[in-house]
Parts: C-alpha cells; sequence; structure tokens
C-alpha cells in the first residue's frame, strides 16, 4: 500500500486535481449539476424521497397525538369554563331576582317609612277547601307575631292577610278572602269607613266583601279599598283590593259591595310582613 | 293472631303507604281544580283503614289522623278533623262490619260518609259564625267528596294491598 501511493500518489493528487478543477469549470460555465452530481442524485433520489416520507409519516402523528392530546386538554378547559359561565348566569338570574325584590322592598320602605318589614317566602298553601292560608317561613326567631300584616313584595304592598298562628320559624296567614277575616277599612276615594270580611260564596271566586256602607255612599266600579288603621290595631292605607260589583243582601236591606283583591294568591312566592308600624296621624 | 312486632310493622305501613301518597299527590296533583275544589286526602286514608280494620283500632287511626290534620291544616275550627275523623272512622268500622263487605264500593261508601262528617261540622261552624249560605256549602261539599273519591283509584289498591298482606 505504501508502494503504491509512493509510486502513483503523485499522479493520483494530479488526476484528482484536474478533476476538481473540471468539476469547478463545469458548474461555473453550465447552470445545471454535473454528470456525476445528476447521477448521484438520480440514485439516491427513491431513497431521499422514502426516507423523507417516511419521516413525515412520523412528524405528521407525532403533530397529529400532540393536537389531539391539546385538543382534549383545550375541551376540558372549555368544558369547564361553560360549566362556570353557566353557573355564573345561573347566579347572575338569582342575583337578578333578589335585586328587584330588594329594590321593592326599598321602594316600599322609602314610601312606608313607617313599617318594619320582614321579607318571607310561601311554603305552602292550604290544602282545604273551606280556609285560604298559607304559611311562610318565618317565625318568632324573626320576629313575627300573631296578627301582623302580611303584604305583597311589590313596592305597591297590596294586603294579602294576618299572621294567625306562629311558630319558631313558620307562621300561618290567614288570607283576606278567608271566612274568618274581618277588617276595619276605608273607601280611598271618599274616606268612608267600611268592613271588609271574608264570604264563604265569595272565597270560591276569590274575593270577599266589603259591608256597613253608608247609606249615603256612592260606590264606583275601580274604587280603592285601604286598611283604616283606626284603633292602631293594623297598619293604615295599606290597599285591600278594588270594587268589582255592588250587590244587595239576602234580605234586600243592605247593600255590600265584591272586593277583588290587588294580588294573585295563586302566584305569590313570596310576601313582607309588616313587623311593627309607627302610627300616623 | 299478629304478634306485637306484626301490628307494629302493619301500622307502621299504614303510615308509610299515607305519606307516600300525600307526597305523590302534593308532586303530581296539588294544584289540579276539578269543578273549582281540589282534592283533599286525609278523609280517604281515615275511611279506607278503618273500614278494613277493626273498630278500636280504626277509631284509633282515625283519631290519629285527626290530631295530626289539626296541628298542621288550618280547619274551620280548631278540633275540627280530631272530632270529624274520630267520629268518622267508628262509623265506617260499624258501616263495614255490618253491611258492606270491605271492596272498593266500601271504600266509596266510607269516604263519603267520612267527608260527611267533616263536611258537617265545616258547614256548622261556618252557619254559626256568619250564616254562610247551606246551598253554596252544600255544593262545595258534594263536589269536594266526589273530586277526591277519584284519588280511590290509586288509594284503595295500595291499603288493600297492606290489609291483605298483614291479615288474611
Amino acid at each position: 500500500m505504501k508502494d503504491f501511493f509512493s509510486r502513483y500518489g503523485v499522479w493520483i493528487l494530479a488526476v484528482a486535481a484536474l478533476f476538481a478543477v473540471a468539476l469547478s469549470a463545469f458548474s461555473y460555465f453550465t447552470s445545471t449539476s454535473t454528470v456525476l452530481e445528476n447521477a448521484a442524485g438520480v440514485v439516491t433520489s427513491p431513497f431521499r424521497f422514502a426516507a423523507e416520507s417516511v419521516g413525515q409519516w412520523f412528524t405528521d402523528k407525532q403533530r397529529y397525538y400532540k393536537s389531539y392530546n391539546d385538543l382534549l386538554a383545550e375541551n376540558a378547559a372549555l368544558k369547564q369554563e361553560v360549566a362556570e359561565l353557566r353557573a355564573n348566569a345561573r347566579q347572575a338570574d338569582r342575583d337578578r331576582e333578589e335585586n328587584a325584590l330588594l329594590r321593592d322592598l326599598i321602594g316600599l320602605r322609602e314610601q312606608r317609612r313607617e313599617l318594619e318589614l320582614e321579607s318571607a317566602m310561601i311554603l305552602e298553601r292550604s290544602s282545604s277547601n273551606w280556609t285560604r292560608t298559607m304559611t311562610l317561613n318565618r317565625g318568632t326567631a324573626h320576629g313575627v307575631a300573631r296578627n301582623n300584616m302580611v303584604v305583597t313584595s311589590s313596592s305597591e304592598g297590596h294586603l294579602v292577610g294576618v299572621v294567625t298562628e306562629v311558630g319558631l320559624n313558620w307562621c300561618t296567614v290567614q288570607t283576606i278572602i278567608d271566612t274568618d277575616t274581618e277588617l276595619g277599612a276605608l273607601l280611598f276615594r271618599t274616606g268612608d269607613a267600611v268592613i271588609a270580611e271574608g264570604d264563604f260564596t265569595l272565597m270560591r271566586e276569590k274575593r270577599l266583601k266589603v259591608s256597613y256602607l253608608p247609606a249615603d255612599t256612592s260606590l264606583l266600579v275601580g274604587d280603592y279599598i285601604v286598611t283604616s288603621g283606626l284603633g292602631g290595631y293594623y297598619p293604615s292605607n295599606i290597599v285591600i283590593g278594588t270594587v268589582e260589583r255592588v250587590e244587595t243582601d239576602e234580605n234586600g236591606l243592605a247593600q255590600y259591595a265584591v272586593l277583588a283583591p290587588m294580588c294573585d294568591f295563586d302566584t305569590l312566592t313570596e310576601v313582607f310582613i309588616i313587623k311593627s308600624f309607627d302610627i300616623v296621624e | 293472631m299478629l304478634t306485637r312486632r306484626d301490628i307494629i310493622i302493619k301500622w307502621s305501613s299504614y303510615a308509610a303507604a299515607c305519606l307516600l301518597l300525600l307526597l305523590l299527590f302534593a308532586l303530581l296533583l296539588r294544584d289540579v281544580e276539578l269543578f273549582g275544589v281540589r282534592m283533599f286526602l286525609p278523609p280517604l286514608f281515615v275511611g279506607v283503614v278503618a273500614s278494613m280494620e277493626d273498630a278500636r283500632a280504626g277509631t284509633i287511626f282515625g283519631l290519629a289522623c285527626g290530631v295530626l290534620c289539626d296541628l298542621t291544616t288550618a280547619g274551620t275550627f280548631p278540633c275540627v278533623y280530631t272530632l270529624a275523623f274520630t267520629l268518622a272512622a267508628m262509623a265506617c268500622s260499624a258501616l263495614a262490619k255490618s253491611v258492606l263487605q270491605p271492596g272498593v264500593l266500601c271504600s266509596v261508601a266510607v269516604t263519603a260518609l267520612t267527608f260527611l262528617f267533616v263536611d258537617m261540622l265545616n258547614m256548622l261552624a261556618l252557619f254559626l259564625r256568619q250564616r254562610a249560605s247551606f246551598g253554596a256549602m252544600a255544593l262545595l261539599a258534594v263536589q269536594e267528596t266526589v273530586v277526591s273519591c277519584l284519588f280511590l283509584i290509586v288509594c284503595h289498591p295500595v291499603l288493600w294491598m297492606l290489609h291483605r298482606k298483614f291479615t288474611l
């Protein structure tokens, strides 16, 4: 081997140099690759293509799995976000309702500063067909007492009934259409004193009657009847209802008015209990 | 002859069945009104159970139901259900032992009888208190009885099944 290089080394170098010069010159003077390069390219091209394809396939698979995992993670994150947004929306609904209720309460409190109010929810309506009562979720623990008036949770505060029984955390309200109801009232337009009382026949129509009408009273349909507050037993000027019609009693001697309450007892869900009040002169 | 344990299980089962029926009613039929009246279930339980059991047990059941109703439901006067259900249970038991054999027809009859006792007391109280129209009260009583009897379709088979299981 040593002899080979010592004998032909110079020649090999010379050929290599000549070859290199030829390639350089050829590449300088032509715009295409050399024959050898071309040949080498042609031979290796399928292998390179195969290698590239396999490499690309692996890369695609890697990307796919990476994307799939990313999507799974993103999906989980989005689901959690949706759940949080839904929870927020529900909370917002509840807050909106509570806000409206509190606005009503503030409105009623602003209008009727003499009233001390307690908000309550209706737990149950009477199951008997012979009485009209409801049970609320407030009792002596919240300062509720017997004979407290109950009004609607709207800012107008229409009369719903009177507390007749109280427990620690519940109370029973006798609604104004119950047969046992009897309240001192005023005809708002004229100031005439009357009695608003429950009547068995009218109770089924969800109405009550106004009796002891003064002889010279001219009642109009739509006249407001409000609590009189006489005697300081109940607060005054709480709207009981409006006159619906005037009828004559069975004896034909006296007239009474049929009163339509301002609240719908079937749809009520929240009410205010008037725990105490100042007598307004 | 039932042992003490069997008796306790039987009456506990009756109580549980009644509560279950009340729950079912509260979930499905609470706001349903027919002829402007709602079903009132306690008289059904009192009448049907009293007609199936012996006089003493039926009367005690009626008394217990009455006390519970008076404690939880507003009535026309404070002890209306205690009085009405106890008397009705005695009458239903007598009717079932002497005139009718316990069954569907008997359940309808004793339910009507129980409502008669309850509604008579209600009518008396309302008449004495405010001279309420007898016609209007009688109409409500009939309507309430008819509407409530519809629930016997569910109530009778359940209580009858319990009765058969423990007695026959």
